[in-house]
């Protein structure tokens, strides 16, 4: 209770005043307080996390919403694919390499020249880019223009290219490749130095730039009527190939000229017309897209003119085929069969064609007039097929000379189901025509270090590499990219150095 | 009264009076090997020289000198605090009288009117900062000792060894002077893997990364510096140039220095503080403050990230990488953030003055 008076003077405080004031009483002096003791009103503790409520407010939960924030519109339809698989070749900043030579048929045989990087040729960037050679992320987009090593494997295969073109013992003969080899370590650009070489041989070149897009279900299949086992025809992705060929080939393809009847595509294709003219109906009418790559085959398979039809026959350049991610090919692919079963990629009429290639041909070569197929595997996307692991390591045992029959042959591990198509399709037995080589399984490994020494000054004179290149610096690299891998020692030689 | 002693100076001129021979001694003695001497026994710090022989570590019988005794006796005082009542001292020492050398210490008159023996021993004392007692003794005594052991040859064999042991090994380390491989040249600052990316790079990644995704600010930062070395080199905007760039065709095959001379040249040189009620009212008034270098690159990375949020490019990456060749070509809305933050600041640097008068009113 509050007292009456003041603790401190002990004067009396001023009652409370009353609602009515009694009139009777008479006015009194002022005391000395002027406060009324009960004056100050409480202040009503304000709740201030919940806001008053108005009359019939609900009061459940409401979320808020959101406010819309104004971003950019995301890019058209297809505008990031380009983005994502633009190649570029060439990087105006970095400085010019002077007397840089070019990767020609003169040079490809040149052994003096390995360590060194040689450029594509200019006029033959169009081609390499038709054909799909290039692939984003290998780094051409630092240098002035593309150059490759030559490294010991590459003349090898150049070696091997002008035997097969130059008159001599090794004219006309086949050589059959799989590339495979650490991640990184040049196997896709293996092939595009084979391309190069082919183009400058004057060679027809097929390539399958990556043998995945068959078999994930993204293009056309049809089944082939009179097949069996039935296989299935790829419309779009034969157009494709025949465009990748007409555009990549042009000028040889221009000056060959159809041999011999073609009963199946008898409206189209005459005899005497161009074989560009003979692919271009492939590409136009998509229908019969396999059979003009069949009927383009047969033209540039053929070792002499169809009787009657001299006069339209020239001799037929080497053919190379290129396969990159050839591992795809040997799995079920993502189509079905009418019955719903998945097909097996070699049930594929294309995946077919090219895997036949392999075997020794029937009475002559595979490729009649030679060439070179190189088939390389990808070790960044490899689907994990054990029957191929284990033809691989077959193919690798038979070309050590281990007798098939004998104990140390590598075999499937009978529980593991592997796939008997794959190890059947390279278990390839030995060519009869001398002509023909057998297959091989080549690994590339890293650079030796005189190839990187090579390698690294042509980084340091593009400007990219700001050190000096001794053979401590080169070992150093050499090391640090597991022995000379080649992708690892762009890396290191791409990456800024902090100078002390 | 008892007599008031500095113990110190009495202690420093008593002994001269008490020892009067030393310093004469000296004199007279043969010179051998005598900077030897003051190698050895003076001080170690070559700068002090022999001034301060407090600072040498004497030893021997005189090391440490018994106070004298109306010295002892003020001290025994001092700690029974033993006095009469009336005052007077209570040792006979102190009572019965001071020495004449101590009256001598406290009176320049007294001084005058000295003995004439006395007054020649202060002439004749060693300047101030020797050494009260001699240490030629000992060291003659070394001396006579390894002549005599020279001159018969017949010292400690197994001295001799150790000194034929040292004599070999110095000169084993005098032929090995070169290394079995050659010792390595200073590394890049960048071999070292927490110093592996450049102060600049490091600052602007860490300050690209949203959700501690640092990898994914890495890969987005690699992109940036590849535009940067792919892209064509910048024009120069004669307004703004950037720092330290003579030729800017060269930035392109260097992208990290790209990066580093672009973040130089926008960042700005202070920033603006409002200190409120500095102007009396509880107004604020700005004020600028210098930045440290850090703290001047870092505003300069995020008004560069902030201008690049307003390109219509899809990917982040891009948007920082043109927003870094237009800040080079001298188009970028940074330049006059910079600029109107320095014309502010040019504006209120008189303030800076009133910060300082109550800075210093507070104290």
């Amino acid at each position: 209770m509050v007292p009456s008076f003041c603790g401190t003077c002990l004067s009396r405080l001023r009652p409370t005043p009353r609602v009515l004031p009694s009139l009777t009483s008479a006015p009194r002096a002022a005391p000395f307080h002027t406060t009324a003791v009960l004056s100050s009103v409480l202040m009503k503790k304000k709740n201030r996390d919940a806001p008053a409520k108005k009359y019939r407010e609900r009061t459940a939960f409401r979320m808020k919403k959101k406010r819309h924030v104004e971003r950019p519109r995301p890019p058209p339809a297809g505008e990031r694919q380009a983005l994502r698989k633009r190649i570029v070749l060439s990087n105006p900043n970095a400085l010019e390499v002077k007397d840089m030579k070019d990767l020609s048929a003169d040079t490809m045989i040149e052994a003096r020249l390995r360590g060194s990087v040689l450029g594509l040729p200019m006029p033959m960037l169009d081609q390499l880019r038709a054909s799909g050679a290039f692939k984003p992320h290998q780094g051409w987009a630092i240098f002035r223009r593309p150059g490759t090593v030559m490294r010991s494997e590459t003349l090898e295969m150049g070696k091997n290219f002008h035997e097969i073109t130059s008159e001599g013992a090794g004219k006309g003969k086949v050589f059959k490749r799989i590339i495979s080899g650490v991640r990184a370590s040049g196997k896709t650009v293996h092939l595009l130095q084979a391309m190069t070489m082919a183009f400058a041989k004057k060679w027809v070149v097929f390539t399958v730039p990556e043998a995945q897009d068959l078999v994930i279900g993204h293009t056309t299949y049809t089944p082939i009527s009179g097949t069996n086992p039935t296989l299935y025809a790829q419309a779009d992705a034969t157009a494709a190939l025949l465009s990748r060929v007409i555009n990549s080939n042009r000028d040889v393809l221009s000056g060959l000229t159809v041999s011999r009847e073609h009963p199946s595509l008898r409206s189209t294709v005459k005899p005497g017309m161009k074989l560009t003219e003979l692919a271009t109906v492939g590409t136009t009418d998509r229908a019969i897209a396999w059979t003009v790559f069949q009927a383009l085959w047969t033209e540039l398979t053929a070792t002499s003119p169809a009787p009657s039809l001299e006069k339209h026959f020239q001799p037929r350049p080497p053919i190379l085929v290129t396969v990159d991610g050839l591992a795809h090919w040997m799995k079920n692919t993502e189509y079905r069969t009418p019955e719903f079963q998945p097909i097996h990629a070699h049930d594929l009429a294309f995946v077919n064609h090219f895997l036949s290639l392999l075997k020794p041909g029937f009475e002559k070569p595979s490729l009649p007039n030679g060439g070179a197929l190189v088939y390389a595997l990808s070790t960044s996307n490899k689907p994990s097929v054990y029957a191929l692991d284990v033809a691989l390591k077959q193919l690798e045992a038979r070309q050590a000379g281990v007798d098939p029959k004998s104990p140390e042959f590598p075999q499937p591990d009978p529980y593991a189901n592997a796939d008997i198509r794959v190890i059947d399709a390279l278990n390839v037995p030995k060519p009869k025509d001398a002509k023909e080589g057998a297959l091989e399984v080549q690994t590339l490994g890293g650079l030796t270090r005189e190839e990187t020494r090579g390698y690294m000054e042509y980084f340091a004179r593009s400007g990219i590499m700001r050190e000096k290149v001794s053979e401590e610096s080169v070992s150093e690299k050499w090391t640090l990219a597991a022995g000379g891998v080649i992708g690892e020692l762009e890396k290191l030689g791409k990456r800024v150095r902090v100078a002390a | 009264m008892p007599p008031r002693l500095n113990l110190f100076t009495a202690r420093k001129a008593v002994p001269i009076i008490r020892q009067p021979s030393i310093h004469n001694s000296v004199l007279n003695r043969p010179q051998i090997g005598l900077t030897c001497l003051n190698k050895r026994y003076n001080s170690s710090d070559p700068k002090s020289g022999n001034q301060n022989p407090k600072s040498s570590t004497p030893s021997g019988p005189t090391q440490d000198p018994l106070p004298h005794v109306s010295e002892e006796a003020a001290a025994m005082e001092k700690i029974m605090g033993e006095k009469k009542c009336d005052g007077t001292p209570a040792s006979p020492e102190l009572e019965q009288g001071t020495p004449v050398s101590e009256i001598l210490q406290r009176d320049e008159e007294a001084k005058k009117h000295m003995p004439k023996v006395m007054q020649d021993q202060v002439r004749n004392s060693p300047p101030s900062g020797s050494r009260s007692f001699s240490t030629y003794t000992r060291f003659a005594q070394e001396m006579q000792k390894q002549n005599s052991a020279g001159a018969s040859g017949s010292a400690d064999p197994s001295v001799e060894l150790v000194a034929n042991m040292i004599t070999d090994v110095s000169n084993q380390a005098a032929e090995k002077q070169g290394l079995k491989f050659p010792a390595p040249e200073s590394l890049p600052a960048s071999e070292n893997f927490r110093e592996r990316y450049d102060s600049v790079l490091k600052l602007f990644t860490n300050m690209i990364m949203k959700s501690g995704k640092l990898t994914r600010a890495q890969r987005n930062m690699d992109t940036i510096l590849d535009h940067l070395r792919t892209a064509p080199a910048p024009q120069p905007n004669p307004r703004r140039r950037l720092i330290s760039t003579p030729n800017y065709a060269a930035l392109p095959l260097n992208p990290v220095q790209y990066l580093n001379v672009i973040v130089n040249s926008v960042a700005p040189l202070l920033k603006i503080k409002s200190y409120s009620g500095l102007a009396g009212g509880g107004r604020a008034l700005a004020v600028p403050e210098p930045l440290r270098l850090p703290q001047r690159r870092r505003l300069a990375i995020k008004w560069i990230i902030d201008a690049s949020q307003k390109r219509r490019d899809s990917k982040l990456a891009n948007r920082v990488a043109q927003e870094i060749v237009a800040v080079a070509e001298g188009r970028s809305s940074v330049w006059d953030r910079r600029e109107q933050l320095h014309k502010i600041a040019m504006g209120c640097r008189a303030n800076i003055a009133l910060v300082e008068i109550r800075s210093k009113t507070r104290r």
